[in-house]
């Protein structure tokens, strides 16, 4: 039984026919083409798939697309403003902390929502604030300097 | 040589911007109009035989397009390893797709296409399968044993390969030693935890060709083997090379089930088909082949190694395929080869058991056998009281030796006592304290490990490809494309061959680009896998764009009237070497080469030459001249809560002999990666198996845990010795593999320094503290 819902993804109201059951990961690759957001284990474990709701990073296969109306989602594509990267972005580039990738789009989200909080964060927040998210390639090294780097450049 | 501009500095990763903005083309996000959904149904049993499977049920449910069986796929044999032949003589072939018998939990029975990945799902459940069962067995030991269940008719006591090497006298050196020292080693089976899953898109078209995109490290590999699998020519498979892909680590170092399941599926239903893995799946394919080493090793009073026995027994799993070839590399370079015994023998076994199959995975052999020798080095030092340093220095090779493993080769660069030097000195190992001195409940430990010989490539290799190809085009605006085959796995291969070409054309990193490839277009590419890509592939580019530079000149030479020989190309310009009055702008050079042969001009028209005429372009396919061996020492400090058990790493010191140096940040980059699953390795990761059913308990990151940001070391630090290897391009070696060998052996050998006590067996636990300081 399909019900639809207004969602607001990165400042544009999207109407979805949503099953009970459809995660959030879903409607964004699925239906709406939003592929920035991505699946890495579809339980909670990796954070590949996390955005922000409301601002607050959230793991997107673990929330259901049904409890999202009203409510503000931010992925990597509404990241850039005026066709400008993030703060966030440039730093990964700059930090070289984008190894295969993979995990960046959800790191650098986790990111975000720390720096929103708190921008200033020492390195055991920066450590913490990623806790949530894996990534294979970079031993995050690199990531934590990165979001030194946004940190110091705003 | 010294003159470089691009390699040496941290040219911005070409493909840094995509990645940060979404990174729209990993495979993952592939997709064709009308594509069907794949899934896999898998024996809920380690050993059984398949009586009989009804799919009518399955096929009849609104929404599903075509189901398959064993009974659709080939039941000849082959090797799945990308980097040999489908059959290749130095590996065991026992794979097929699917078949009648089961051999470990999770094999795949049957498949089923349907509109949607749930009503996919739905259907595998109405698939009736009913098995007899078998005997199994879980462990490798147990498994040779007479009368264990036998998988395989032709394997006696369960044994795949039983290969070995031996030199001088063993019994000799034996007698000659003061001391002799044995000890047991085990290692587990690990994950590489790409982060992308496996995933393919296989499209068909009416006359039985394949096109197909893939997660994958090798694109013509794939191609081979799937057209093997297929049963049809390899020239019917074009597999699309992707622009990167989400991790391999050696995970991705074979075909899949699901590039042939999607292809026969796509061929049945004429759509194109995708197939994904779940994560729980991913966990069950590839893994790194657990090795239990016994190891003897005879020493004089001052730690001259006089003999050596090593025995090696690898659980390959159900199937044979890396595991005949990981047994090999375990052997050869991981521990016969690398030090300097006169006289040892090794044996190795690879042995069937009911498990998941092995596979690929960063170190392949190495990191097992790395743990064991260099524990037990540790030990030798310790009971002999010898410095640890010293030792290694003794037992190991010279710059300017013979190649241990390559006949007519040379260790033309390495600094192995270097890398030991500067890494002790930065650690301050000297200042360190004796083993289990440290008081309190938290114990600090200083240790190290070194790995003498690696790869940087797979020349010397018996089967295994081993070259590379390019194609540098110039174009009008004066930048270059790239056209190869080799895949970036994402540890930066794009960014390598990016500096290479623009290094090589003297124009600027961001005027270089790696385009479209495929494997209808691309010349042929080993696989982007045992640390080679940027000696090997390197190689190639190198002198495709050097091919380009000389067909410019050409040009250039009809233009300019000049010799082509006296050409330089500096910034962009071609001019007499010495003469910068003569300079003309390569793009002034492309343009003409590629204008109207008359042009009009204000001045009327301007006739060109036959000579001046034609695309600046170039192409090299070949082979690397040798296989230079890079080599690494790292030393860690740990701090052991004797209370809990728990293991923190707090700093790390990497020293590692490279070669060249291309790009300093995305090097350091694999040295903190490749800790983070060295120490993985070391401290927690272990894919746990239900020991009645054989299934897998470690489905997902909640049960399987890898590093975070929490748990990694505040400081990891690079040491980057430039040894300038004369048969590497712009002298590199390699990097990757080595940062992932060494460091279980290092952190195991700071774990004794802080509690006087040696765990032999990875991971290593609280629990397995506590139980060796008697507090369980």
């Amino acid at each position: 039984m399909k019900q639809i819902i207004n969602i607001d993804i990165n400042n544009e109201v999207h109407e979805v026919a949503v099953e009970k059951s459809d995660t959030l990961i879903r409607v964004l690759r699925e239906r709406l083409g939003l592929l920035a957001t991505k699946r890495g284990c579809d339980s909670g474990g990796c954070g590949c798939c996390t955005v922000l709701v409301d601002g607050q990073a959230v793991y997107s296969c673990m929330t259901f697309a049904l409890s999202l109306e009203g409510k503000k989602i931010t992925t990597v594509e509404g990241l850039r403003h005026d066709g400008k990267l993030d703060p966030i972005q440039q730093a990964f580039i700059d930090a070289d902390a984008v190894q295969c990738g993979y995990c960046t789009c959800g790191i650098m989200l986790a990111a975000r929502q720390l720096l929103n909080d708190n921008p200033h964060p020492d390195e055991e927040e920066i450590r913490k604030g990623i806790s949530g998210n894996l990534c294979r390639c970079t031993g995050y090294q690199k990531i934590v300097d990165a979001i030194k780097l946004a940190a110091a450049s705003r | 040589m010294s003159e470089l501009k691009i390699i040496g500095t941290n040219v911005t990763r070409p493909d840094a911007y995509d990645k940060v903005t979404g990174g729209k083309q990993y495979p993952v996000n592939f997709s064709l109009p009308g594509m069907l959904h794949a899934k896999i149904l898998r024996s809920p049993y380690p050993h059984a035989k398949i009586l009989s499977i009804d799919t009518s049920a399955a096929e009849k449910l609104a929404g599903v397009r075509a189901v398959l069986t064993y009974k659709d796929v080939s039941q000849r044999p082959f090797t799945p390893v990308y980097f040999v032949p489908a059959q290749a003589k130095s590996m065991v072939q026992d794979f097929v797709i699917m078949s009648d018998r089961v051999r470990w939990t999770g094999q795949p029975v049957a498949a089923v296409a349907a509109v949607t990945v749930d009503i996919a799902e739905a259907a595998l459940e109405l698939i009736d399968v009913e098995y007899e069962e078998l005997p199994a067995v879980f462990d490798a030991e147990q498994a040779m044993q007479d009368g264990a269940p036998q998988s395989w008719q032709n394997a006696t006591n369960n044994i795949a390969k039983n290969p070995t090497f031996a030199c001088g006298d063993l019994e000799a050196g034996f007698a000659a030693a003061d001391h002799i020292f044995e000890g047991v080693y085990q290692t587990q089976r690990v994950h590489t935890c790409y982060m992308e899953p496996r995933v393919c898109v296989a499209d068909s078209d009416t006359q039985g060709r394949i096109k197909i995109m893939s997660s994958m490290q090798h694109t013509f590999g794939l191609r081979e083997k799937l057209a093997f699998a297929l049963g049809i020519p390899e020239s019917h498979v074009n597999v699309i090379k992707p622009a990167y892909i989400g991790g391999g680590f050696g995970g991705k170092l074979d075909i899949g089930f699901i590039e042939p399941i999607a292809a026969l599926l796509s061929l049945k239903t004429g759509k194109p088909v995708r197939a994904e893995h779940t994560r729980g799946e991913d966990f069950i394919s590839t893994t790194r082949n657990p090795i239990k080493v016994y190891l003897k090793t005879g020493v004089k009073n001052d730690g001259t190694y006089t003999a050596r026995h090593i025995k090696s027994i690898l659980d390959c799993g159900a199937h044979a395929t890396h595991g005949s070839e990981v047994i090999m590399v375990h052997g050869l370079y991981g521990t016969f080869f690398p030090w300097k015994c006169a006289n040892q023998t090794w044996e190795g076994f690879t042995v069937y058991t009911n498990n998941m199959i092995g596979g690929g995975y960063r170190g392949y052999g190495a990191p097992q056998g790395c743990f064991a020798v260099e524990s037990q080095n540790d030990e030798i030092c310790e009971a002999l009281g010898l410095d640890p340093l010293e030792f290694r220095v003794k037992n190991t090779h010279k710059e300017g030796d013979p190649h241990p493993v390559l006949p007519g080769h040379k260790l033309n660069t390495y600094r192995l006592q270097e890398c030991l030097e500067k890494g002790a000195e930065r650690i301050g190992f000297k200042d360190r304290k004796p083993a289990g001195s440290a008081t309190g409940s938290k114990k600090h430990g200083i240790g190290f490990a070194c790995h003498p010989l690696w790869v940087s490539g797979c020349v010397g290799f018996p089967d295994i490809y081993e070259h590379s190809g390019a194609v540098v085009k110039l174009n009008r605006d004066g930048t270059a494309d790239v056209v190869t085959a080799c895949v970036d796995i994402g540890s930066g291969q794009i960014t390598m061959l990016t500096q290479v070409v623009a290094e090589e054309l003297g124009i600027a990193a961001d005027a270089v680009k790696l385009v479209y490839a495929d494997t209808d277009t691309a010349p042929f590419d080993a696989p982007t896998h045992a640390s080679r890509a940027t000696y090997s592939a390197g190689t190639a580019a190198r002198a495709a764009a050097a091919e380009a530079k000389k067909r410019l000149f050409q040009a250039a030479a009809a233009v300019m009237e000049a010799n082509a020989e006296d050409l330089v190309l500096e910034n962009g310009k071609v001019m007499v070497k010495g003469d910068s009055r003569s300079a003309v702008p390569m793009t002034e050079i492309i343009e003409r080469a590629e204008s109207p042969f008359i042009q009009m001009t204000d001045q009327g028209p301007v006739p060109t030459t036959i000579a001046e005429k034609g695309s600046i372009i170039g192409a090299a396919s070949m082979a690397p001249a040798s296989n230079p061996s890079p080599c690494a020492a790292e030393f860690v400090e740990v701090e052991v809560d004797t209370e809990t058990g728990e293991v923190k790493v707090l700093h790390v010191v990497y020293a590692h002999d490279i070669g060249r140096l291309f790009h300093p940040k995305s090097a350091e980059g694999q040295v903190e990666g490749g800790f983070q699953q060295g120490m993985g390795y070391a401290l927690m990761e272990n894919l746990l198996f239900d020991q009645e059913t054989g299934a897998c308990l470690s489905g997902d990151f909640l049960d399987y845990k890898i590093p975070t940001a929490m748990e990694m070391p505040r400081r990891i630090e690079s040491i980057f010795i430039e040894s300038i290897e004369p048969t590497g391009p712009f002298g590199a070696k390699s990097l990757s593999e080595l940062c992932t060998i060494v460091p279980a052996a290092a952190i195991a050998n700071a774990i004794y320094n802080a509690i006087g006590v040696r765990v032999r067996e990875l991971p290593i636990t609280p629990e397995k503290i506590l139980q060796a300081l008697g507090k369980l």
